[in-house]
């Protein structure tokens, strides 16, 4: 595989993403308890590799509180049965349990964090492609009381064409959305899903497209050489009615639109987006009319040399994007002051390969994982499988610890979630420590 | 009295010495109230123009309500689904002492500002009711929720339970049905503070005790909800 997979990402032009929703700036509007401050833990959704450790797929729990002893260090391990493309995560409303992903099987996993420092495995959903039709869970994306779960492809052909699939947040199944094919205002929808990113005060959400099972399954090598699967890619974003669920715009988005950002700032109505494919950031916005338009604003590297931009990560304030670059390694900072303008103002090689992309709210602390999927990773030496953490001035990111998961023979190191220590107590346990205590 | 460290216990701790000035018997409820902001009850918190028109969309079952033993306002014992009757239900959990802003004073004013639009709508309101359960059995008594709602248990227009339970066990099932997760504060020896840790939450409940909606602070709007009830009616129109 690894002699295919050089010449695969030798042919950079047709190299292909997948990247993630991540950080706190970055969740559900909808969901609480947001760390504002220094966050206690990172859990590592991780990709099981054959020889290394248990093989399995599994959840690392790594503490990253610099007041603790274990500070950069593996605290807890959940391995999970088998290997099915471990990915995307993301936590209920009440950040109490994890929903986790995977793209292959389309299994999914759901995890109690009651304590964080040993999350629990509270139950396994394994039924989306009988129930729904939909393969490939991605995107996990917290509503009160349920999860919008955002699909990749689907049963019949595995293609890309597939849905969304509301659960109740205790698993049952509460409704379906296909993703849209029909033509709106001279724009055909092109069925792919991707991303979810909620704008609740303007009754908006948005979707994003990116490709099926037959191509983020298929070995690099094979793919790249492949001129019909190579058109198989999402070039569309969807605006829906989000009370309603039906799709009301459709816009253009050439080369796989990923990971959706809103900024987060009192009286915004923009969100971000980068494409893949041509490198390009979108801005999502309206217009003076109150219609909603996207545009190319950017252009992150030099689209070329396909830097492949995979995830992005906003600041809290929405003037700030941080833009990992797979192929290249790098991590990029673009001025979004001017969210019709960005522009990179810094940018810094933090890996031989890097995926993921997470920021602490105030921005200081940055994280950033290694991999993408596990047939199109590097080969050799540039697989290296890691979460790093890197201090952030304003100026320089600065390393301050590495967690190699290859080393600790734990696996490919995918999506970060952060957590905290809980506050309080259950109330069942604090009145039954009321009831034993001394009058 | 005991120091208490957090934020939330502090901004409790000052409302003591208002009530001592005010009156010995004053209810802690009534601060709550008077607590609240002073912003406008039924101030948008969404952009309504983009609203789609009652009756165009539908609202999932997202879950069964859960059934419970439960406290009325004068004490009396009942199960929660009879006081859900089949009405159509806006469900506010919430406990009369918090002084969250962004916890159950926001679900106040949105209870408050649906309970002035109800008001208004004889053939709504015919169908329509508002509960507010405590989640603090240990402070929210029957008679504190009889005066933290007595100016809406008064009015005949709109029906407004003020429930609570008997104990946290009773309540628990309850919480847990529904997916709202409170924790507690814990002074010296364990014991719970009155600090409650708690997403705000309202539901939406349809005639059969099914859990059509769930608004929390990004939603909690009482257009988006007095749009949400005249979508249910118009599944089940009066003969």
């Amino acid at each position: 595989m690894s002699i295919r997979k050089r010449a695969a990402w030798a042919t950079l032009a047709a190299v292909l993403p997948i990247a993630a929703l991540a950080d706190e700036t970055c969740n559900s509007p909808y969901m609480g308890k947001l760390i504002k401050g220094q966050e206690d833990y990172v859990h590592v959704w991780v990709l099981g590799v054959k020889g290394w450790g248990d093989g399995n797929d599994k959840l690392v729990t790594v503490d990253v509180n610099p007041q603790s002893k274990q500070y950069g260090q593996v605290i807890h391990k959940l391995s999970v049965p088998g290997r099915g493309e471990s990915h995307h995560m993301g936590f209920t409303d009440d950040r109490r349990f994890l929903w986790a992903g995977r793209l292959d099987d389309s299994k999914i996993f759901v995890f109690d964090l009651k304590d964080p420092t040993k999350p629990k495995l509270a139950r396994t959903i394994a039924d989306l492609p009988a129930k729904t039709g939909f393969v490939g869970p991605h995107t996990f994306y917290a509503m009160p009381g349920r999860m919008l779960v955002q699909a990749l492809s689907n049963t019949k052909d595995h293609g890309g064409r597939t849905g969304m699939v509301m659960y109740n947040n205790a698993g049952k199944i509460v409704s379906t959305h296909p993703m849209p094919t029909d033509t709106i205002e001279g724009v055909k929808g092109d069925g792919y899903g991707y991303d979810i990113g909620i704008n609740p005060a303007k009754n908006v959400m948005l979707t994003s497209s990116f490709t099926g099972w037959n191509n983020y399954m298929m070995d690099l090598g094979k793919l790249v050489k492949d001129a019909e699967a190579m058109k198989n890619f999402g070039s569309t974003m969807a605006l829906w009615d989000l009370k309603a669920m039906k799709p009301q715009k459709l816009f253009t988005v050439p080369g796989a639109p990923l990971e959706i950002r809103w900024s987060l700032k009192e009286g915004d109505n923009w969100a971000i987006t980068a494409a893949a494919l041509t490198s390009k950031i979108w801005l999502v916005k309206q217009d003076a009319a109150g219609q909603w338009q996207a545009k190319d604003v950017a252009t992150i590297g030099d689209p070329a040399k396909i830097p492949l931009p995979v995830d992005i990560s906003i600041t809290a304030d929405g003037k700030g994007l941080w833009v990992n670059t797979f192929m290249d390694g790098m991590t990029r900072y673009f001025d979004l002051t001017n969210p019709e303008a960005p522009k990179e103002t810094y940018s810094k090689q933090t890996g031989k390969q890097v995926n993921m992309v997470s920021q602490s709210w105030d921005g200081k602390r940055v994280y950033i994982t290694s991999s993408l999927l596990a047939n199109w990773d590097k080969p050799g030496d540039d697989n290296e499988q890691v979460l790093r953490l890197f201090d952030w001035n304003g100026k320089e990111l600065t390393q301050k610890f590495e967690v190699d998961f290859k080393k600790l023979g734990l696996g490919r190191a995918h999506h970060m979630k952060f957590s905290a220590k809980p506050e309080g107590k259950a109330m069942a346990q604090a009145y039954g420590a009321q009831a034993a205590a001394p009058k | 009295m005991r120091a208490l460290a957090d934020g939330p216990a502090r901004r409790w701790r000052i409302t003591l010495p208002l009530a001592a000035l005010t009156s010995i018997a004053l209810p802690r409820a009534l601060h709550a109230a008077t607590d609240a902001p002073t912003q406008r009850p039924d101030t948008p918190r969404v952009d309504r123009s983009r609203l789609p028109a009652p009756g165009t969309y539908t609202l999932p079952v997202i879950q069964p309500c859960p059934d419970g033993l439960v406290l009325n306002h004068e004490g009396r014992g009942l199960r929660l689904r009879q006081a859900l009757g089949q009405r159509l239900t806006v469900l506010s959990l919430m406990y009369t002492y918090c002084r969250d802003p962004i916890g159950c004073p926001l679900a106040w004013r949105v209870m408050t500002a649906l309970h002035t639009r109800l008001s208004g709508d004889p053939a709504l309101s015919s169908r329509a009711q508002l509960i507010s359960l405590s989640f603090d059995p240990t402070n929210d008594t029957p008679a504190q929720m009889a005066l933290f709602g007595r100016d809406h248990l008064r009015d005949p227009r709109v029906r407004w339970q003020f429930l609570t339970t008997a104990s946290v066990p009773q309540l628990l099932p309850i919480l847990e049905g529904l997916g709202q997760e409170v924790t507690v504060e814990t002074g010296e020896r364990g014991r719970p503070t009155r600090t409650l840790n708690h997403m705000l939450k309202l539901f939406l409940i349809d005639g059969r005790r099914r859990v059509r909606e769930i608004y929390s602070v990004g939603t909690a709007d009482a257009q988006v909800i007095h749009n949400d009830l005249l979508t249910l009616m118009a599944e089940d129109p009066p003969a």
